[in-house]
């Protein structure tokens, strides 16, 4: 179960070393063993698998919904049913399986391309994921108990306040909220911490993987946006609950001002999502061009000007509500430069592709199928940035074709990119070529067969949101051909999903480094272990693994006996001192259970708030309650 | 391979008790997310004064300045018992510990009884209109943080008194005082808002 | 690899093709439509559309052409040079790549400055319309799910109230004043100008002029609930005279019934709950909460213009309005048929 012994010291020591760290990692046993886990990759794996499982039931959303729009006037679905559906489709993509889904990589990935054994909060993470669960089956109780939310995935009041829409449903999503933003913040939180302070010793800041710099990004990013959607949903839940006034026009409420608050995340939010993405492009191109990134620092620069810029924009969302003029002149004009900082990188992309030695593996065609569609829908973002244009395309199918574009181009290609470079390193099997390549042509047509035509039907003036239209309008074919694309696009998920069975267990045995890749995680099993390395990696060099073997270094005399890190400076990542992780523990489990009744039960009766708070604070204590022995052993 | 690059660390510490300890920017995260949401709620608040014409609504007494200024002392004040104790902390100095953590207690106490005094001679609630709404969400959240903070901060004193304690604990000593500055220093703009808003940015009487 | 990357010009140009075939289906059906500018504002905005869609395509184009180019095993220029061991071409070949990303990055901040003047330029010429004389002012009030409208004047007793058809003279600037009952609504007549939406609590304003005669299509373009899909207006385009006509003969009160039939069809208007919420000028009928029907004979559409205002269509709607449109507020009123028969036709009278 070692790595290849050739990467790794001969020491006298070695056997003995590897044995206690397999015991002092080891998962306990049994159910309630399964509930303490607190490695990485398995809470890593986790989120990855449950936000697959919403990316399915947003994508059979989506299937009803164009099965509904494939011509005019068609009875399929009921207006309430359709509305529950698009509002549903959009919650689900945007928070169950789009940010899920780029943090559970995250937390799998970058422990050990930091060349550590875990996060820097590990029970912290636990309590991440059970908290996102919760939140999962809170909006899914809601949607089976024929209470879906039905006012759109951003909830604009008032429609969306206690007047227009009454009962649960708008509560349940708001609430649904709560718990996805807590979870990233939790995840965002330690993602930081980790990155800035358990890398190896010698990956200075300008050593570090694109990919990390990508996932630093976004977590702050996250940090700083997420706050805007708790507030503006708190705003809705209490309006609509205790009968406060903040969004309430009868009392001085703004409608518009939820709009900003909400939009202030909002459009960092999908920032938030590709991002990642990118981080997810740069590391399948160096690794599949077979050469080093052209432009590291342009690419460093422009992601983190990317991160601040997206600040900047969101009142582009807002261009059709009658603003000044010169104020949204500035939002024109951000909402257009952002399109340099993702330029630059794409820029510098195709370079290194020029310029190296492409190897079209099946990861690589994403990446060249991320470019088409990504770049495309940037270029319809620049039509939206211009406030005439905008003001006849804003919600209409152009917009809806526009974020698809962005989002699907620009996360969801780059994100089956990663999984097809990955899945050799998580499951130890690489994926079939043939079948991901087939499935690689299959998605890309089906995107463009479904998403292309929805420009056009955008400016021929079909408006979005709308359960039906009538058959003068001329919409027919091409709402027709898109429903057509949807099809397809179901048929390349089956694929993926073939493909993964398969592999697993027919797939060809991968070893530690298939590829030949630079970053630090390709040093461990594949399957890594639970400590992820035998011993911990120190760099002297930005692609670490294409440094010859015997240029290695490697760390020792960190304890093997219990779950000990190491904790390196910010800037130059010098070892600074020894870090002892938590092991497995029930706590996470149970504080996320508290916490979740207190916010579930606040939905229905605002006092839940106080009792949620107790007995989670009374978890919290036991979780953080001293456990023998009080000092750890010396050396 | 016959060289092999080795890089010891068995000679550094197993805990640390400074702003160097990933648990310190735990809390610094904390701090920039709670800032974060202060600060949005802020800026509502002024946005949502711009669009009224008669602030704070009618009806709505003006705050009492008194209590909530001299209750800004202790407050204050118990920033003290915070610094002593995280210094204590470092030093592995159990009186101090207590110390420092007790007069936190007490001082933050006193403030936070002189608030919630301060509450019931308020004449609105979030109910009444939109400046109660949003008098009562940052008493609210503050309050809610604040108590936290104060439980925790309870709970360490308890430990140490009992003398169940390792340099975990007295790391969480250190780094509370992260979150309890923050809090204290946040108070300020909100107290500012909620207090003096009325004053300042009131229509005139 | 060279069959590989025969595929991917092959798909790619597949790919194309599919984009043009929708873009020849689509040329047919222009109700609607944002490229068929009837007026200067749409006429503007079409203009800044083909501009940026020709150059941003162009753009697309010369991307993908490269990306693809990535592919190919000869790079004009360059030759092969050895990765295997270092993972990274000589400093020449690295600079003078990093030379041309500056360089692209220099054309697109250019390219992006000249898009953000075009738009900034586009968007200031067409608010130029408000300084025009002699506007015409219309309130658009968005109800859920139907438009109100009032034609402004100083002379209270000249104010127009009318409901999901507007006219328009021809030619001259036509300002929108928008507020919302309810929740957010958008008032978008693509052919004539962007949208604008209607936000409780707020009062906006768009202007828009036809310039030339006309009937456009315009719906409701920020979701507003169950029926946002039947929220459409008509906006009739008449040259000045025809314009006055229209407006005197609405300004009229309604139409007295002039057969026993339309008497007996009023007295069912009177007798039943539709006065709750439907005012008719010139009866005692004044309730505010959904349309007014003084003209509604004369207007185009039912149910803010989800089918055509025919008898059959009419009966339909005022037998089972939720069938028509579920969720919608009107009433559900029990009639037989002996009394629909005749109201039916009085609506139609009112012409």
């Amino acid at each position: 179960m070692t790595a290849s012994q050739d990467i790794y010291p001969q020491t006298p020591n070695l056997a003995h070393d590897v044995d206690q760290l397999e015991r002092s990692w080891r998962h306990p046993r049994g159910i309630f063993g399964w509930f303490s886990y607190t490695t990485h990759q398995a809470i890593g794996m986790r989120y990855i698998i449950t936000a697959f499982i919403m990316l399915l039931a947003g994508g059979v959303e989506a299937l009803l919904m164009r099965t509904q729009l494939m011509h005019a006037n068609n009875g399929f679905l009921s207006a309430d049913r359709y509305n529950e559906l698009f509002t549903t489709h959009g919650t689900t993509m945007m928070f169950l399986f789009a940010v899920p889904m780029m943090e559970g990589m995250a937390i799998y990935l970058v422990p050990l391309m930091c060349g550590t054994r875990n996060v820097a909060f590990p029970r912290l993470n636990a309590f991440g994921y059970w908290i996102f669960v919760v939140g999962v089956l809170f909006l899914y109780w809601g949607v089976f108990t024929n209470a879906a939310p039905d006012m759109g995935w951003f909830a604009y009041p008032p429609l969306s306040g206690p007047q227009f829409t009454p009962g649960k449903r708008t509560d349940y999503w708001a609430q649904m909220i709560t718990f996805t933003e807590v979870s990233a913040l939790c995840v965002a939180s330690e993602l930081i911490v980790t990155i800035s302070k358990m890398r190896a010793p010698g990956m200075s800041l300008n050593r570090m993987p694109l990919y990390v710099w990508s996932i630093l990004t976004q977590s702050f990013m996250v940090i700083f946006a997420m706050p805007a959607i708790v507030l503006a949903s708190s705003y809705l839940l209490s309006d609509r609950t205790v009968a406060t006034h903040f969004v309430n026009p009868a009392e001085g409420g703004d409608p518009l001002l939820y709009q900003h608050i909400f939009w202030f995340f909002g459009h960092p939010e999908v920032y938030i999502i590709f991002i990642p993405a990118l981080g997810f492009v740069s590391a399948i191109v160096v690794a599949h061009a077979r050469r080093e990134i052209v432009g590291y620092t342009a690419m460093v620069l422009s992601q983190i000007a990317n991160g601040f810029i997206a600040f900047g924009l969101w009142v582009h969302h807002m261009f059709a509500t009658d603003l000044p003029q010169i104020g949204a002149a500035y939002f024109t004009a951000s909402s257009m430069m952002i399109a340099i900082t993702s330029g630059v990188q794409i820029f510098c992309w195709i370079a290194t592709l020029w310029s190296g030695r492409p190897r079209l593996t099946t990861a690589l065609h994403f990446v060249y199928g991320f470019i088409a569609i990504f770049v495309l829908g940037g270029l319809s973002g620049v039509v939206l940035a211009s406030i005439p244009l905008d003001l006849q395309v804003h919600d209409t199918f152009f917009v809806v074709a526009h974020f698809h574009y962005v989002l699907i181009g620009g996360a969801v290609f780059p994100l089956f990119g990663a999984f097809y470079h990955w899945f050799p390193k998580m499951t130890g099997r690489m994926m079939n070529e043939r079948l991901g390549r087939l499935n690689f042509w299959v998605l890309f047509i089906g995107f463009n067969l479904t998403f292309f035509p929805m420009h056009i039907l955008g400016l021929k003036g079909m408006p979005r949101r709308v359960y039906t239209y009538s058959p003068e309008m001329g919409w027919d074919q091409l709402n027709f051909l898109a429903t057509v694309g949807a099809w397809v696009i179901a048929v390349g998920g089956l694929l993926f999903i073939a493909n993964v069975l398969w592999s697993r267990k027919k797939g060809a045995i991968a070893g530690n480094n298939p590829w030949d890749a630079d970053s630090l995680e390709w040093a461990a099993a594949s399957p890594p272990p639970n400590y992820n390395f035998e011993y911990l990696p120190a760099v002297t060099s930005r692609y670490p693994l294409w440094v010859p073997g015997a240029d290695r270094t490697f760390v020792t005399g960190t304890r093997s006996d219990r779950r000990e890190v190491l904790v390196t400076t910010l800037m130059d990542a010098e070892p600074h001192h020894r870090y002892i992780l938590p092991g497995p523990s029930i706590w996470p489990l149970v504080a996320g259970i508290c916490v979740s009744i207190g916010f579930v039960g606040s939905v229905f009766n605002a006092w839940y708030v106080t009792w949620g708070a107790i007995i989670s604070g009374l978890a919290l204590i036991a979780w953080f309650w001293p456990k023998r022995p009080l000092e750890p052993a010396d050396e | 391979m016959s060289e092999v690059r080795t890089l010891d660390v068995s000679g550094l510490k197993q805990y640390e008790i400074s702003n160097q300890a990933p648990l310190w920017w735990g809390q610094l995260m904390i701090v920039f997310i709670e800032g974060t949401m202060f600060a949005i709620l802020i800026a509502a608040y002024f946005y949502t004064r711009l669009r009224m014409d008669v602030w704070p609504p009618p009806g709505d007494q003006y705050p009492h300045l008194l209590l909530p200024s001299v209750a800004l002392i202790p407050l204050v004040l118990s920033c003290l018992g915070t610094y002593w104790a995280g210094d204590s902390a470092k030093k592995n100095d159990r009186a101090g510990m207590l110390g420092g953590l007790g007069l936190n207690l007490v001082l933050a106490g006193i403030a936070l009884a002189m608030r919630i005094v301060e509450w019931h001679s308020l004449n609105f609630n979030w109910m009444t209109d939109i400046q109660g709404s949003y008098v009562w969400a940052f008493l609210g959240l503050h309050t809610f943080d604040y108590i936290g903070d104060l439980v925790f901060t309870a709970v360490l004193f308890v430990l140490i008194a009992i003398g169940r304690y390792g340099p975990k604990q007295r790391q969480g000593v250190y780094v509370d005082s992260v979150v309890w500055y923050f809090l204290v220093a946040i108070w300020i703009p909100i107290y500012v808002v909620i207090y003096w808003g009325p004053v300042i940015v009131g229509t005139q009487q | 690899m060279k069959n590989n990357t025969r595929q991917i010009f092959s798909t790619f140009a597949g790919v194309l093709g599919v984009a043009c075939l929708s873009l020849l289906i689509s040329c047919a059906g222009h109700q609607q439509s944002a490229v068929d500018p009837a007026g200067p504002q749409s006429g503007r905005i079409d203009t800044l559309w083909w501009s940026f869609f020709w150059l941003l395509g162009a753009i697309f184009v010369i991307v993908m052409v490269l990306t693809l180019m990535t592919l190919g095993r000869r790079h004009r220029g360059f030759e092969q040079e050895p990765l295997e061991a270092t993972h990274k071409p000589s400093e020449e070949t690295d600079s003078r790549l990093r030379r041309i990303i500056a360089g692209a990055t220099v054309t697109t901040v250019v390219i992006l400055f000249v898009l953000i003047v075009a738009s900034v330029g586009t968007g200031k010429a067409n608010s130029e319309l408000q300084n025009k004389k002699n506007p015409l002012t219309i309130q658009v009030t968005g109800n859920q799910w139907w438009w109100q409208l009032e034609y402004m004047n100083s002379d209270p007793t000249k104010i127009l109230v009318t409901a999901n058809e507007m006219h328009i003279p021809v030619g001259r600037p036509v300002q929108i004043r928008g507020i919302s009952n309810d929740v957010i609504h958008s008032f978008w007549v693509p052919n004539l100008n962007g949208k604008r939406d209607l936000i409780p609590s707020h009062v906006t304003t768009q202007w828009m002029e036809a310039d030339h005669p006309g009937v456009f299509r315009g719906q409701c373009a920020e979701f507003c609930g169950l029926q946002h899909a039947h929220m459409a207006i008509w906006v009739i385009a008449e040259p000045e005279d025809k314009f006055d006509a229209w407006m005197r003969a609405q300004l009229q009160p309604a139409a007295g019934p002039s057969t026993p039939e339309l008497q007996r069809g009023r007295q069912v208007f009177m007798n039943n709950a539709c006065v709750y919420c439907h005012e008719i000028q010139g009866t005692t009928a004044a309730g505010q909460n959904g349309p007014d029907l003084t003209h509604f004979g004369s207007r185009r559409g039912i149910a803010a213009n989800t089918v055509p205002n025919t008898a059959g269509n009419l009966a339909g709607w005022i037998l089972d309005p939720q069938s028509l449109k579920p969720g919608n507020h009107m009433a559900t009123i029990a009639l037989n048929s002996t009394d629909l028969q005749p109201l039916v036709e009085y609506l139609e009278s009112l012409k």
